[in-house]
């Protein structure tokens, strides 16, 4: 059933150590310590609320941590620029609502990060997104504007967008809950592909089937705190924790 | 069933109260269209025409008529050859503006101005058929950059030709050309400042924050009219000696409240704009590890500004006819010219609806063309939207 066991894991690309965040008095990460490997898909779940998005927008300090430590491919998460951009550079990220530009066309979405952050020329930048727009089906909405494509085709364009800047790890909040049923499918193939390919994933989603098959462990979250964590088959035989449980009932 | 078949039949045909409603324009609408030929054809046309220098120039000098018509001839071409590149207009509006064309023409021709006149015509034809031309070449792309570039210092280059070679002071400007350079450098300095102090407003260092809403606040505080007196009375005091400003002119004193009041509306407006970009937007900048300056001029600005074309233009329009408010300077902008020549005047005593009715024409040609330019830019843009 699971395609990637042969998949070699590689060397630590993310560690957490006790990170904690705040929003006033509410704690929405309450100490989260993990770790991630190159070429590991982990897929994220939980309850609404429990901390999910805040975790994984930590990584790339959309929210800055208020304490622990964030070290990402050998580099720490502080507020230094430097250091910030390096880590940046290095993460890509597909959104709930896919966040697209609106005012600009579609190819003009993927090539304004290579072009303005790596100054590449806007030909080589043009080469680039349209063997993207393919690897992600949509070559020919190349001259559409995103409010012109289904949802469906806005995912896999906001995919696209964040693989235009060849990151090592990809994040993704929970992708396909804003799509209607028949759209998941396709977002979800371009994910596995691209899992296949040996990206480093962080997946916060409810697909089970998707994440049973691609994932290779699972992070069970709630109120804060990274409650289980395990293999798919460990979660889909014998959870340990009576919250797991629960939550699973609910889900499956 | 053809259009106006059509049309007719829907008019006419509908509910009772659709039919009222219609026979009440239409009566209203004829009415008005009635008196207003009447009062066209009846009346003594004699304090515009003998008086046309006055209200397009104001007390500009004898002999310097050359600098108001050479902005006149650079604009001809501006206005018409974009017309053809940028605004591509259909028959029916092409039709309109031949009229006001024309009916602009025959206000304020006269024999001495015969032949100015005819080279703005012949200018204003030929820079949209040459427009037309060239945008069936390759030259277009060039030609487009030329006209982006000559509209951008379209206000600089009024200056350079009112000024250059010993040009009359500019308490003599006046008249309609006065209203035109007024809000023109109001607008084309306020717009910039005014993007400025919105994304001052709207930043996080608390200094710059306050320091932009106090100046906004402080500005929109108080009436135009007032500042102007302000002008009138400080703002000397304020500025450089050595620039002889002072004396130079209350003029520059106009400009700079005009543009300084222009800049706290429209930083309003696109502060407004700012708002409405959702946190998505920036969040998905920042992801991609875009810069500060990448962030705000491609992926802020542009839909910030996109949603506030219809209110930024409203400001630009309320400007252009907040010129006229200079006279509390005793500045002659048109407006004053058509107030004081039917009192002042025995000749055209009692003169004075005809006299502000083309007043009021020619601001109505502008703030409509002004108008229109917003609903096409607004259409063009349109594509791109959520
Ligand atoms: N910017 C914010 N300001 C205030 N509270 C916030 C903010 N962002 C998140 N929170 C709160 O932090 C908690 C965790 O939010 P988070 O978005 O991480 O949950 P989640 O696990 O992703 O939930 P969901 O499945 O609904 O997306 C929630 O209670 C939320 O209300
Ligand atoms: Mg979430």
């Amino acid at each position: 059933m699971k395609n990637t066991s042969k998949k070699e894991i590689g060397k630590e690309i993310i560690s957490t150590t006790d990170i904690t965040k705040s929003f006033g008095k509410f704690q929405a990460l309450k100490g989260i310590t993990s770790k991630v490997f190159e070429k590991e898909v982990v897929v994220v779940f939980g309850p609404s609320g429990s901390g999910k998005s805040t975790y994984i927008r930590t990584l790339n300090r959309l929210e800055p941590h208020d304490s622990g430590q964030i070290i990402i491919d050998g580099v720490e998460l502080n507020d230094d620029v430097k250091n910030l951009q390096h880590v940046r550079s290095n993460i890509g990220m597909v959104f709930q609502q896919f966040n697209l530009f609106p005012h600009l066309s579609v190819l003009r979405n993927i090539t304004l990060a290579p072009q303005k952050v790596k100054g590449m020329k806007r030909s080589e930048a043009d080469d680039i997104a349209m063997s993207l727009l393919k690897r992600v089906g949509i070559p020919e909405q190349a001259d559409k504007f995103p409010s012109q494509l289904s949802g469906g085709q806005q995912q896999r364009l906001a995919i696209a967008r964040a693989l235009a800047m060849q990151p090592k790890i990809m994040l993704f909040d929970e992708p396909t809950s804003a799509l209607d049923p028949e759209m998941i499918k396709e977002v979800l193939e371009v994910m596995t592909e691209l899992a296949e390919s040996g990206m480093t994933m962080i997946c916060v989603t409810h697909e089970m089937g998707f994440a049973r098959e691609v994932a290779d462990r699972f992070l069970f979250f709630d109120e804060g705190l990274i409650v289980e964590e395990g293999t798919p088959d460990h979660f889909f035989n014998n959870p340990k924790e009576d919250r797991t449980k629960l939550f699973l009932s609910q889900i499956l | 069933m053809n259009q106006q078949l059509k049309w007719a039949y829907n008019t006419f045909s509908g509910s009772f109260y659709n039919t009222f409603i219609t026979f009440i324009s239409l009566v209203i609408f004829g009415f008005i269209a009635s008196n207003l030929v009447g009062f066209i054809s009846t009346s003594e046309w004699a304090v515009v025409t003998e008086n046309k220098r006055l209200l397009l120039v104001g007390r500009l000098p004898q002999g310097e008529e050359w600098r108001a018509w050479s902005i006149l001839w650079i604009s001809s071409f501006l206005i018409f050859s974009s017309l053809n590149i940028f605004v591509k207009p259909s028959i029916k509006e092409l039709i309109f503006i031949s009229v006001i064309f024309v009916s602009v023409c025959l206000i304020f021709i006269t024999q001495d101005a015969l032949f100015n006149v005819i080279i703005f015509t012949t200018l204003s034809l030929g820079s949209y058929l040459f427009a037309k031309y060239i945008s069936q070449t390759p030259y277009i792309t060039i030609f487009r950059k030329l006209l982006v570039f000559m509209w951008i210092s379209i206000i600089p280059l009024m200056f350079l030709v009112l000024i250059i070679g010993d040009g009359p002071k500019p308490t003599l400007w006046g008249g309609f050309l006065l209203n035109i350079i007024l809000a023109g450098v109001a607008i084309s300095i306020g717009f910039p400042l005014g993007l400025l102090f919105a994304l001052g407003r709207a930043s996080q260092l608390p200094a710059v924050k306050i320091v932009c809403t106090i100046y906004i606040e402080t500005i929109r505080g108080a009436p135009l009219v007032g500042w102007l007196l302000l002008a009138w009375f400080v703002l000397p005091k304020f500025l450089p000696e050595f620039w002889n400003l002072n004396e130079t002119s209350v003029v520059i004193r106009a400009m700079i409240i005009l543009s300084a009041f222009t800049s706290a509306y429209t930083a309003e407006v696109i502060r407004g704009g700012l708002q409405s970009i959702p946190k998505g937007q920036i969040e998905a900048a920042d992801s991609l590890n875009l810069n500060l300056y990448t962030k705000l001029t491609l992926i802020i600005l542009p839909q910030a500004i996109r949603v506030v074309i219809p209110a930024l233009i409203s400001t630009f329009i309320a400007v252009f006819k907040d010129t006229s408010l200079v006279f509390v300077l005793a500045l002659t902008d048109i407006l004053q010219v058509g107030r004081i020549i039917p009192e002042q005047d025995p000749q055209f005593f009692g003169k004075a609806l005809e006299a502000l009715s083309v007043v009021a024409f020619l601001f109505w040609i502008v703030s409509m063309a002004l108008s229109n330019l917003s609903t096409r830019v607004e259409r063009s843009m349109g594509i791109g939207t959520r």
